[in-house]
């Protein structure tokens, strides 16, 4: 007997939708959340007449009712379609260098195509050639990786097999020449936190793919309407949560995973635990470090972290058009130097990019009449804030801050003058808020040596097993998959193992 | 997977498993981390304090300062103008209350708290008659939004500040002068009688020396020989004493009356809201008054509160649900006890709750039904889920 079939360690959005998904299927379920409210990084807050979103700066992967993406599936399959309003967003993205260069891309592939050869006619032909490619490969790819087509050969995809490891650099110097185009290209390197030299061609033409075929959402009331739809589908189908209850401690009976002690000391037994927690402190907090095999040990070891951001949450007085802002998404730099950029995440200096996302270009009720609400956003890996004394963190927070509305200003003049709620998080808020080492919200960088084509999220414990960013992809829809992935492993297990 | 691994295929694919390879065969294992991240959050933002009475000091008829210490030797540091909440046993009840500390951010040795007599003061009475040197106290750690926000304040500052309102100015006050920060503050402090006035001697002695500091005590019912300001802070004293409003940030503090009258004063002198800082000031003393409340209902009926998979218990419709709660033994995270902090946030399954304006709830929070329960209030029997 168990008190629980599965008990799920963390309400992020692997948790959730693990739990959701299991408890709809008719597992008695136990999810423990050691914050109050549900979400991880999908979550809001509140300041003056704002509420900012924390995290999602576009959805991928929902698509059209008419044309639907496997996002819209899962939600079906959670219950909360109907209780979320997506908006649906028509840009993938403006890269702009203020005073310098601008191209705005529609999520259209003849649009973009056509915007690009304008913009860099010499290179016409060049364009044309790699979106074919994109589109091409990204087909292959969906053929091979999600629908795991047991016919599978370098024959039948040859472009998936020449080009699924390349980097995107590689792909990009291929084809072009002018460092504006491959950068404006390029820019959603930073929805994946690797410069082009480092990042999987896979994971670019996929963003690109993706994007412009399912476009690019949000939801109204941001991300924390989509946690407390999935929370409430989990109660409604007889789910129970804890809230301000957090794990301290994975209870193993014979090697096999078989309850959660939670940091108030109770002991709850259960067939199987999903954990949604980092792996690293699943491991190494959670789990008895010596019931762990060495190979796990190892493989954890030759990881690296991914990065964490500084977000500036900006409440302003006036409408996005009285700035001149009119997309949703921007990609704002002073140079065309990605791999300087790169460099600059491990390092205090002023910043020289800005992710700027303005959520009532699409959805004009999201903010209050008359304002308007926008993100700034610059990755940062977290070692060098953990060296910073307590009493300077405020002040290099602001600091750091301080480069971001600067580079705002440039770009849209007037900026600064009409801010009325400004909140900043650096990678220690997400440490503090996420509990994941370095504040990693993507979990480990994202090598294609740490993809799931060389790595296994499975836990090698029996019972145990991953939901979220740690255990394959960052970013919210492989962390949604990631919860129906664990959740239908577990479910087998349970099968197995005679439990249900 | 068919008998040959078909990945074997892609290119590039043999080199970075080699690449692998080489990584775990070098690779430190992260056992060394465990705790890691507590560590770092413990410094900065530790869920709470253990705090001893170091000194009790008289500021007036009604206040006193309880410096408090750590006796594990470390506070985290905090911007001036936030609080604490401290929580106390009283009569078996487990509550607490926000302070906020008025000692300067510059040091860390202690946090001092300013406390001030309030009528029927559950809590306030009890620290102000009861508390000596080496009691022992939980707390959150430092919270809240009123503080500087160097990004876009500015430099010119005016506090309005109404009784123990002046509590967080104290602790910006001290910062900006004892560091010789290049920042102009007016404040602007009303009492209702000259006794009433805490910190006034340092205050006046702190704008004797310090040029970007001014301070204008008004009094409401002053004694008949009282020269200064009277009355109440509005539009036309304001404009006296601070002149051009151009680029200045107002930061109010004070009891909710202060809150109705001065904000439309600010309103008539062409404050943009944007330029208007409110520290959150708790329940309201009398809720029924608050505009919504239903006529018919009073507020001293009682209801029945049910929390799912736990007790019953009854509670006071013009009491916060958190303090019924509390009353009844059941513990509900808080730190601000004024809406704002979102730790208190329960979700109601059944029933109706009266939610005073202004209260900070998500836009999906109202939808999906969880509410505040520091500032609901219960109108019908709920059931809640905590």
């Amino acid at each position: 007997m168990a008190d629980y079939d599965v008990i799920v360690i963390g309400a992020g959005n692997g948790g959730l939708t693990a739990a959701a998904d299991l408890a709809r299927r008719g597992v008695k379920v136990l999810l423990l959340e050691r914050h109050n409210v549900p979400g991880g990084c999908a979550t809001s807050f509140v300041r003056g007449r704002f509420e900012f979103e924390v995290a999602l700066h576009q959805l991928s992967g929902l698509g059209t009712p008419e044309k639907p993406g496997p996002l819209r599936g899962l939600m079906h399959r959670l219950g909360v379609l109907g209780k979320v309003d997506f908006v649906e967003e028509d840009t993938l993205y403006r890269t702009l260098i203020p005073g310098t260069f601008s191209v705005t891309l529609k999520a259209n592939k003849v649009e973009l195509v056509a915007t690009l050869k304008d913009k860099f006619p010499d290179e016409g032909s060049a364009i044309e050639k790699f979106f074919d490619l994109v589109w091409d490969f990204s087909t292959q790819m969906i053929s091979v990786y999600y629908l795991k087509d047991p016919e599978t050969s370098k024959e039948k995809y040859p472009l998936y097999f020449k080009y699924a490891l390349k980097t995107s650099q590689e792909v990009l110097d291929s084809f072009f020449k002018d460092p504006f185009l491959k950068m404006a290209i390029a820019s959603y390197w930073g929805y994946v936190g690797l410069p082009p030299s480092r990042l999987s061609f896979t994971d670019l033409a996929i963003l690109l793919w993706a994007y412009t075929e399912f476009k690019p959402y949000h939801m109204k009331g941001g991300s924390q309407a989509l946690s407390n739809a999935i929370l409430d589908s989990f109660i409604a189908a007889g789910g129970n949560v804890h809230f301000n209850c957090g794990a301290k401690e994975i209870v193993l009976s014979e090697g096999r995973a078989r309850g959660v002690i939670t940091e108030n000391g109770d002991e709850i037994s259960a067939w199987a635990v999903i954990s949604n927690a980092s792996t690293i402190s699943t491991y190494t907090e959670l789990l008895d470090s010596a019931a762990v095999d060495r190979d796990t040990l190892r493989m954890l070891g030759s990881r690296s972290l991914g990065p964490s951001a500084v977000c500036v949450y900006c409440g302003l007085d006036c409408e996005p058009g009285d700035l001149g802002i009119d997309v949703s998404t921007q990609f704002i730099t002073l140079n065309t130097d990605m791999e300087h950029q790169f460099a600059s995440w491990r390092t205090l200096d002023t910043p020289e990019t800005c992710g700027m996302t303005c959520y009532d270009v699409a959805d004009p009720e999201f903010s209050p009449a008359g304002a308007c609400q926008i993100v700034l956003i610059v990755l940062q890996y977290a070692d060098h804030w953990y060296a910073i004394p307590p009493t300077q963190y405020a002040e290099t927070k602001y600091r750091y801050a301080q480069g971001l509305l600067n580079i705002a200003e440039r770009a849209y003049p007037g900026f600064i003058d009409a801010l009325e709620e400004v909140e900043v998080s650096t990678p220690l808020t997400h440490l503090r808020y996420l509990g994941h080492p370095g504040g990693a919200f993507y979990g480990f960088d994202q090598y294609a040596k740490d993809s799931n084509l060389f790595v296994s999220p499975l836990s090698g414990i029996e019972g145990l097993y991953f939901a979220g960013a740690w255990a394959g992809m960052g970013g919210f829809q492989p962390t949604l998959e990631s919860g129906v992935a664990a959740a239908r492993a577990a479910q087998g297990y349970l099968e197995k193992r005679g439990a249900l | 997977m068919t008998s040959r691994d078909f990945r074997e295929d892609i290119e590039g694919y043999r080199k970075l498993k080699e690449e692998i390879t080489i990584l775990q065969k070098y690779a430190v294992e992260r056992t060394w981390e465990r705790g890691l991240v507590n560590r770092v959050i413990e410094r900065l933002h530790p869920k709470r304090l253990d705090l001893v009475v170091s000194e009790v000091r008289e500021e007036t008829a009604s206040a006193k300062t309880l410096r408090l210490v750590s006796p594990r030797g470390y506070l985290p540091p905090f911007q001036a103008g936030q609080y604490i909440n401290l929580f106390v046993t009283l009569a078996g009840v487990r509550t607490a209350r926000p302070y906020s500390i008025v000692s300067s951010p510059a040091q860390t040795a202690y946090y001092d708290i300013t406390v001030r007599r309030v009528d029927e003061g559950f809590v306030s009475n009890y620290l102000l008659d009861e508390v000596k040197p080496g009691d022992r106290f939980e707390s959150t750690g430092p919270e809240g939004q009123f503080f500087y926000n160097p990004l876009f304040h500015g430099h010119d500052l005016v506090f309005i500040a109404g009784g123990s309102g002046i509590t967080p100015f104290m602790s910006m006050i001290r910062d900006v002068t004892d560091r010789g920060i290049d920042r102009t503050i007016h404040i602007i402090y009303g009492s209702r009688n000259p006794g009433d006035i805490i910190f006034g001697d340092e205050l006046a002695d702190r704008t004797s020396r310090h040029r970007n500091l001014t301070y204008t005590p008004v009094i409401s019912e002053p004694p008949p020989s009282y020269k200064g300001h009277t009355g109440f802070i509005t539009a036309a004293l304001m404009q006296e004493l601070v002149g051009d409003i151009a680029g200045k940030m107002f930061y109010l503090c004070g009891p909710e009356e202060m809150y109705r009258f001065c904000l439309p004063e600010l309103a008539a002198m062409n404050v943009p809201g944007k330029r208007i800082r409110c520290e959150v000031f708790g329940p309201p003393k009398d809720i029924s008054t608050e505009p919504g409340w239903p006529e018919s209902l009073s507020k001293d009926t009682t209801v029945t509160v049910a929390l799912r998979g736990g007790p019953t218990l009854s509670a006071l419709r013009g009491e916060p649900l958190i303090v019924s709660l509390e009353r009844a033994g059941i513990a509900v995270p808080n730190a601000c006890r004024s809406g704002e902090c979102s730790l208190c946030r329960t979700k109601l399954l059944s029933g109706e709750v009266f939610q005073p304006a202004g209260v900070k709830v998500r836009k999906s929070d109202r939808q999906f039904g969880y509410i505040h329960a520091c500032m609901a209030y219960p109108l019908t029997d709920l059931e809640i889920l905590i």
